[in-house]
């Protein structure tokens, strides 16, 4: 007898008890859905803290230098820690970086038609353009030989395009910056220019910047990865190389995002909740099982005449066997797959308050799947076994 | 084809042993249409079950187209029951959810005939029995001999060595009776080995063979010769 036959029985039988069928999967429905849930929390908490720590998403990490907090005045900006050109040369040698991206910013002060403009200004070198995906509205990008002939080319963004030249031509216009003039060569639109246009920003080759402020030394690093599981490994490894450089009078140390402090605090808020919704699924899962087993006790004895006749007619005990026990795991995979909908739906609210990215992986759907199937064989097994064990005779002459 | 030998079977009830039949000793062959009388309580269905391989004897020794039945092991009496074997019950014992075709299907299914051949087979036997414009109906949507009719296309579905009928017009109306009768006869003709239960004189005088049970022993075997 094929499979496919064994499911049609089973089929009929369950659909000829519907709302038996359906009281009998509550348990079962409750339980999945609850681990469901469960487990797309966990995941879901799990990927917020990787996006967090991949802040914008495209395997870059920053690194930060944190000053010991007893002394206040380590922050002075002028003694603000940098990253000198040796740093810079160290960092590019961990295997798993694939760019470092090295900025300085300062805000200026342009003089413009007799008007003061506070302007942002931005030094950056080729590998900023690898990583940052820059929209261009008028004109061109700063190019391999503005950043190595250290050209005086600036680009501006709509803002300051907007604040500095109302907007008439701009490309070709000339621009003074700390007494050095910089042509404009284009236009690029503002990442975050929602509401009405953003601040004033302009970018130059980081070349230029100790023509303009007198110090090659780097401000901020950023790390690009080649991928997104060795962000974590790269981070490390450059913090640790960076604080083993540093001078000893420097009171700080240097971090990438503290990874460990999030992930405790996350699993803290996870744990609470795995226990309780834990404790749920197990009690509605053994519940749930019971009554399986139970309804599937009270079919068997229901259709021991049946039983007979299918023997009469030749099924062996596997027959009968596999037939209560696809009857069984259909009636769980059934409950199961409702419970996973449910358990989708509770992780999506859960996320949707939490605000972490809702996460129903393939894989727990097929494991929640799996898992429902083998919840039917384990709370079948015994009926079925009974049901199978039965002599024809007595089958066929029970009342 | 069927050889009983020496069959005793004893029901124990409390601390007491309950003989229900004594010394069968019967020989059955191919083609033979045989009914089986004796009052009620007499063995007879206790001696159908025994030779339809769902009930065992307490001793003797029961041979079936060469296997040796009391040895056989479960799995070996699922498929001599498929293969050799077509009951036809007083109570039709149709299951009530599957329809006239899917129910004489299911021996097949069990046979492991593959779906279109058993399709084919259940219609043609079907057709056989006159039921051709009411296969998928439900049993409830039968009436008794009706019902009757779909079991003997169930029973004679595998093409069995023979038909065990215990009291198949037990339940149904003489016209009805009649009717299952004739095609037992017909059946019987293409050369269907049948062996029947009845309580009924002119039931039984439809067979060539009738065998006599008093008190769980054989009283009487005769063959008659009709003319
Ligand atoms: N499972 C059982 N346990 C104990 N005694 C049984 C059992 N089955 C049958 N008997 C006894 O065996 C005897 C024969 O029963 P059987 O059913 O074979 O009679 P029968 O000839 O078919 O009668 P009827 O014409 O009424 O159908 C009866 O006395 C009955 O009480
Ligand atoms: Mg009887």
């Amino acid at each position: 007898m094929s499979w496919m036959e064994s499911i049609k029985f089973a089929l009929s039988s369950i659909l000829a008890h519907k709302l038996r069928s359906a009281l009998t999967m509550l348990g079962i429905i409750i339980g999945v859905g609850s681990i469901v849930t469960i487990v797309a929390i966990g995941q879901g908490g799990e990927a917020a803290l990787k996006s967090q720590f991949a802040a914008s998403g495209n395997n870059t990490i920053e690194i930060n230098f944190i000053p010991d907090s007893d002394d206040p005045f380590a922050m002075i900006t002028d003694e603000l820690p940098v990253f000198t050109e040796d740093n810079i040369f160290q960092l590019r040698k961990i295997p798993e970086v694939k760019h470092v991206i090295t900025t300085n910013s300062s805000m200026e002060m342009l003089m413009v038609n007799e008007q003061s403009i506070s302007t942002q200004v931005l030094g950056v070198t080729d590998e900023f353009f690898a990583v940052n995906s820059i929209e261009m509205k008028r004109g061109r990008k700063l190019n391999e030989a503005d950043f190595s002939q250290s050209n005086n080319v600036i680009m501006i963004n709509d803002g300051a395009a907007q604040e500095l030249f109302k907007d008439s031509k701009v490309i070709g216009q000339i621009l003074e910056i700390k007494g050095q003039p910089f042509e404009v060569i284009g236009v690029y639109k503002s990442a975050g220019g929602l509401f009405g246009l953003s601040t004033p920003e302009i970018i130059m080759p980081l070349t230029l910047w100790p023509v303009l402020y007198g110090t090659d030394d780097i401000q901020s690093v950023t790390l690009q990865v080649k991928d997104i599981s060795q962000l974590e490994l790269a981070g490390t490894k450059a913090a640790k190389m960076l604080n083993d450089a540093k001078s000893p009078e420097l009171e700080g140390k240097y971090e990438v995002l503290n990874l460990e402090e999030l992930q405790k605090s996350m699993a803290g808020i996870t744990k609470i909740m795995t226990m309780i919704i834990g404790g749920i699924a197990s009690i509605s899962l053994l519940v749930g099982g019971v009554g399986v087993m139970n309804i599937m006790l009270v079919s068997v004895t229901e259709r021991t005449r049946e039983i007979g006749i299918r023997k009469a007619l030749g099924a062996t005990r596997g027959n009968i066997l596999l037939q209560f026990l696809i009857e069984s795991m259909m009636l769980t995979l059934f409950g199961g797959t409702i419970g996973i909908t449910f358990g989708a739906a509770g992780a999506y609210f859960v996320s949707f308050i939490a605000k972490w990215p809702p996460l129903v992986s393939i894989e727990v759907i097929i494991g929640a799947i799996l898992f429902s199937i083998i919840l039917g064989i384990i709370f079948g097994i015994m009926p079925a076994n009974k049901a199978a064990k039965m002599e024809p005779i007595d089958a066929l002459r029970y009342e | 084809m069927i050889s009983l030998k020496n069959i005793f079977k004893s029901y124990i009830q409390g601390d007491l042993d309950v003989p229900v039949l004594h010394d069968i000793n019967i020989e059955i062959n191919r083609g033979e249409f045989v009914s089986i009388m004796g009052p009620s309580g007499s063995g007879k269905s206790t001696l159908m079950n025994i030779i339809g391989c769902i009930d065992r004897p307490t001793s003797g020794e029961y041979v079936l187209n060469g296997f040796n039945i009391l040895e056989s092991n479960e799995k070996k009496l699922s498929m001599i029951r498929n293969q050799f074997i077509g009951f036809v019950f007083q109570h039709f014992h149709l299951l009530p959810r599957l329809n006239a075709l899917e129910n004489v299907e299911l021996p097949l299914i069990y046979g492991g005939i593959s779906k279109k051949e058993r399709r084919k087979r259940a219609q043609e036997v079907l057709a056989k029995v006159g039921l051709a414009d009411r296969m998928d109906h439900l049993p409830n949507q039968l009436s008794g001999g009706q019902k009757q009719r779909v079991a003997i296309a169930r029973a004679i579905a595998t093409n069995p060595s023979f038909i065990l009928a215990d009291e198949p017009t037990g339940a149904l109306d003489s016209k009805s009776g009649e009717q299952i009768m004739n095609i037992f006869t017909q059946l019987n003709k293409e050369g269907t080995t049948i062996i029947m239960v009845t309580h009924e004189e002119e039931v039984a005088a439809y067979t060539p063979r009738c065998i006599l049970l008093r008190d769980g022993r054989i009283t009487s075997d005769m063959k008659r010769v009709f003319t």
